[in-house]
């Protein structure tokens, strides 16, 4: 098990969805906020690989192979990080 | 639904192919689009499996889970979980999948299998999830979940016959849970796992098709350039392309009418013949190829995928008046029709903005206006049909309405307040497909079937009606303005002209809108039979158009009755009125009270008068009357 201060950092290293690069694949790591169940239905899940494709109000992501629009409000409650390649 | 067979349910996720599949196994034509929550109700009909035997099948909304959502979603999770009165638990449940996005898709199946009902899965659009590089795994995908799985292309109906195999008699066996049933935590995990095990996706991410086309039609500059050229067409055809089928229409009917007048002998039959049906019932008719064409390019729109961008587009315009994007494909399907247009505001989450929409969705010009506006326009620019003025006046009257409904929106939405539940915007994108020309047809022309009934059944009774209150009772005069003012409809119009009277209109044009509130279209024929009889006498002007006989009519003080004044004071009142008694019974059922279907008739028919009367007595101080 990770130290606390370990597990603090890399949360503190994860960016939201909204604030993240266009054209770039990322790895969800956490939703939180209300609108989870509704992410989460539409495959926005934990471990999952997301590439963002489109910024603006509303953003576009590609999610296991499907194309899903999503405002800014909801991308805000999806935490990133870059994903390995 | 009483029935002696047993019941198979199709369930899914929006846009999996549910209804596609539906018709394949049944035979029948539903509607189907490329565009999450085309079905937002549900569908019944009757299969037979592969021994022969027979099984009454439905089809539910699409679904993302059984917990919530918006209202089409809480049908489908109803019926499956048993909780509907009207429809039994189902026996079986084949989940349909889209095979490229199974990670998303499993969820509703394994939520399914929870249910301890037996399940068949049905893995759909294998063709595309395969072009994509997606290596899939059915036999694994069978093991995971210890159900049936079969690869199916419903739209080209591949693996048909081994999914009604797969159904088998009796059905397979009811499938249990390897995860901890009810924790979703635990479900998702398992459903992610299995996904993993059973489809390999390409390492590298490949731009497809759906990738490319969007980065032109999602632009924020070319987006809105193709978006406007794509509205511009529609609206387009409709006022100018669709005048070439009309004009056959019209040739076709005086041929009739020319026909039966030479053939008959004069009376009263002949009379009712020529004036009442072919004249009444044929001035709706004409408009036919409009209505076709509308509903052809709605169809188009959903079917290749393009509906959902749209939305997307619209979405920041539609926030500004307290809407969303999702809101759109209602309200662009009322200009076809209202009705339609208020069944798909079922997929809007927010259960504040769905009544909003409801509620202004008949101010977006639905097509039974068409034939009112053609009418009176060209009244406007003396006579004459076409020309880039006339489309202009049709620009401004959509624009009107719409621009109407948005503020009225945004008023109703500001006194509604926020939701209990905040919704967001979240729609997918589904990757764009050649339209299913098959299905766009025989859907366009059940609409057309629709219209026509319509003239053949409420119109042609509105016009015999009609046809008889101008005729009876019967004076023995040659004079037709007398003949006319002994009638029924000579005594009504006497009694509203001091209502209607200061909206410009005299009391036949008022007894024509009193007829059209039971179908707008019907304004055309009564106008036609109303006014035709004051013009018998003289051959000439009988021969000529209807808009010629308006043209002609003046106040007993000589001033001209159809001046600009009152044109469009006429054509306000019918941007505005709610004159479709269908749409209040389907408003009054959506929102689940009269209250609302009945307010907003009260709310729109007093506006339209009032809007209407303002409007008159505006352009009589500009001097237009």
């Amino acid at each position: 098990m990770s130290h606390p201060l370990v597990q603090e950092l890399k949360s503190d290293s994860l960016q939201s969805l909204s604030q993240a690069k266009v054209g770039c694949d990322f790895q969800i790591r956490r939703l939180e906020g209300p609108g989870c169940d509704q992410l989460r239905n539409l495959g926005f899940c934990e471990s999952l690989q997301v590439r963002k494709l489109a910024n603006g109000r509303n953003l576009i992501c590609s999610v296991c192979g499907t194309r899903v629009a999503l405002s800014s409000d909801l991308a805000d409650q999806v935490k990133v990080e870059a994903a390995s390649s | 639904m009483e029935t002696s067979n047993e019941l198979i349910a199709l369930a899914g996720n929006p846009n999996a192919g549910k209804t596609t599949l539906f018709n394949a196994l049944t035979g029948s034509a539903a509607k189907v689009g490329n565009y999450a929550g085309v079905t937002v109700s549900v569908k019944h009909g009757e299969m037979r499996n592969s021994h022969g035997k027979a099984l009454d099948l439905i089809d539910l909304p699409g679904t993302y889970s059984l917990s919530g959502g918006s209202p089409d979603q809480q049908i489908a999770r109803g019926v499956l979980l048993g909780e509907n009165d009207k429809i039994a638990k189902p026996d079986l449940v084949v989940c349909v999948l889209d095979a490229s996005n199974l990670e998303r898709h499993l969820q509703i199946a394994l939520e399914v299998i929870e249910l301890e009902i037996p399940v068949v899965v049905a893995l759909n659009m294998i063709d595309q999830a395969e072009k994509t590089g997606l290596r899939l795994d059915p036999v694994k995908l069978s093991e995971e979940l210890g159900v049936p799985v079969v690869p199916i292309q419903a739209d080209k109906g591949k693996g048909i016959i081994e999914l009604k195999q797969a159904l088998g008699h009796p059905f397979p066996p009811t499938p249990e849970a390897s995860w901890e049933k009810g924790d979703e935590a635990s479900r998702r995990a398992f459903g992610l796992q299995v996904a993993e095990l059973a489809a390999r996706r390409p390492e590298a991410h490949t731009s497809t098709l759906s990738d490319k086309l969007d980065r032109v039609l999602l632009h924020p500059v070319l987006g809105w350039v193709c978006f406007i050229g794509i509205m511009f067409a529609l609206f387009w055809s409709i006022f100018s392309f669709a005048s070439i089928p009309m004009g056959w229409i019209e040739s076709l009917q005086d041929w009739a009418s020319g026909t039966v007048e030479n053939t008959m002998a004069e009376g009263d039959l002949r009379d009712l013949l020529t004036q009442g049906i072919i004249g009444g019932v044929g001035s709706v008719i004409i408009f036919l190829p409009q209505i076709i064409l509308l509903f052809f390019f709605i169809g188009l729109m959903e079917s290749s995928g393009y509906m959902a961008r749209a939305a997307f587009l619209m979405d920041g315009f539609m926030a500004k008046v307290g809407l969303s994007g999702k809101a759109f494909l209602p309200l662009l399907s009322s200009y076809a029709c209202a009705i339609p247009g208020v069944m798909a505001a079922r997929t809007i989450d927010s259960p504040k903005e769905r009544l909003v929409t409801i509620f202004v969705a008949p101010w977006m010009s639905c097509s039974a206006r068409l034939p009112v506006y053609l009418l009176l326009v060209p009244m406007l620019l003396g006579g004459s049909e076409g020309g880039a003025k006339q489309a202009l006046i049709f620009l401004s009257i959509y624009v009107l309405g719409t621009l109407t409904a948005f503020v009225v929106a945004r008023i109703l939405r500001g006194k509604l307040g926020p939701d209990d539940i905040q919704s967001h915007f979240l729609l997918e994108l589904p990757p764009y497909r050649l339209p299913q020309w098959k299905y766009i047809l025989r859907h366009v022309l059940d609409r057309a079937w629709a219209f026509l009934r319509n003239a053949g059944t409420v119109i042609l009774g509105i016009m015999i009606l009609l046809w008889a209150a101008t005729t009876y009772p019967k004076l023995d005069s040659d004079d037709p303005g007398e003949v006319l003012s002994h009638s029924i409809v000579g005594r009504v119009s006497v009694a509203i002209e001091p209502i209607v009277k200061p909206m410009g209109f005299d009391g036949r044009t008022g007894t024509a809108i009193l007829t059209s509130f039971a179908a707008r279209e019907v304004f055309v024929g009564s106008m036609a039979q109303l006014f035709h009889v004051n013009e018998a006498d003289d051959d000439a002007e009988t021969r000529n158009s209807i808009r010629e006989i308006l043209a002609a009519q003046t106040w007993p003080d000589g001033r001209k009755m159809f001046s600009p004044a009152a044109v469009i004071s006429l054509l306000i009142f019918y941007i505005y009125a709610l004159q479709c008694l269908p749409t209040t019974a389907v408003v009054a059922r959506e929102t689940g009270s009269w209250k609302w279907g009945i307010g907003q008739f009260i709310f729109m028919t007093v506006f339209a008068g009032l809007a209407s009367l303002l409007v008159y007595q505006v352009a009589k101080l500009f001097g237009l009357s």
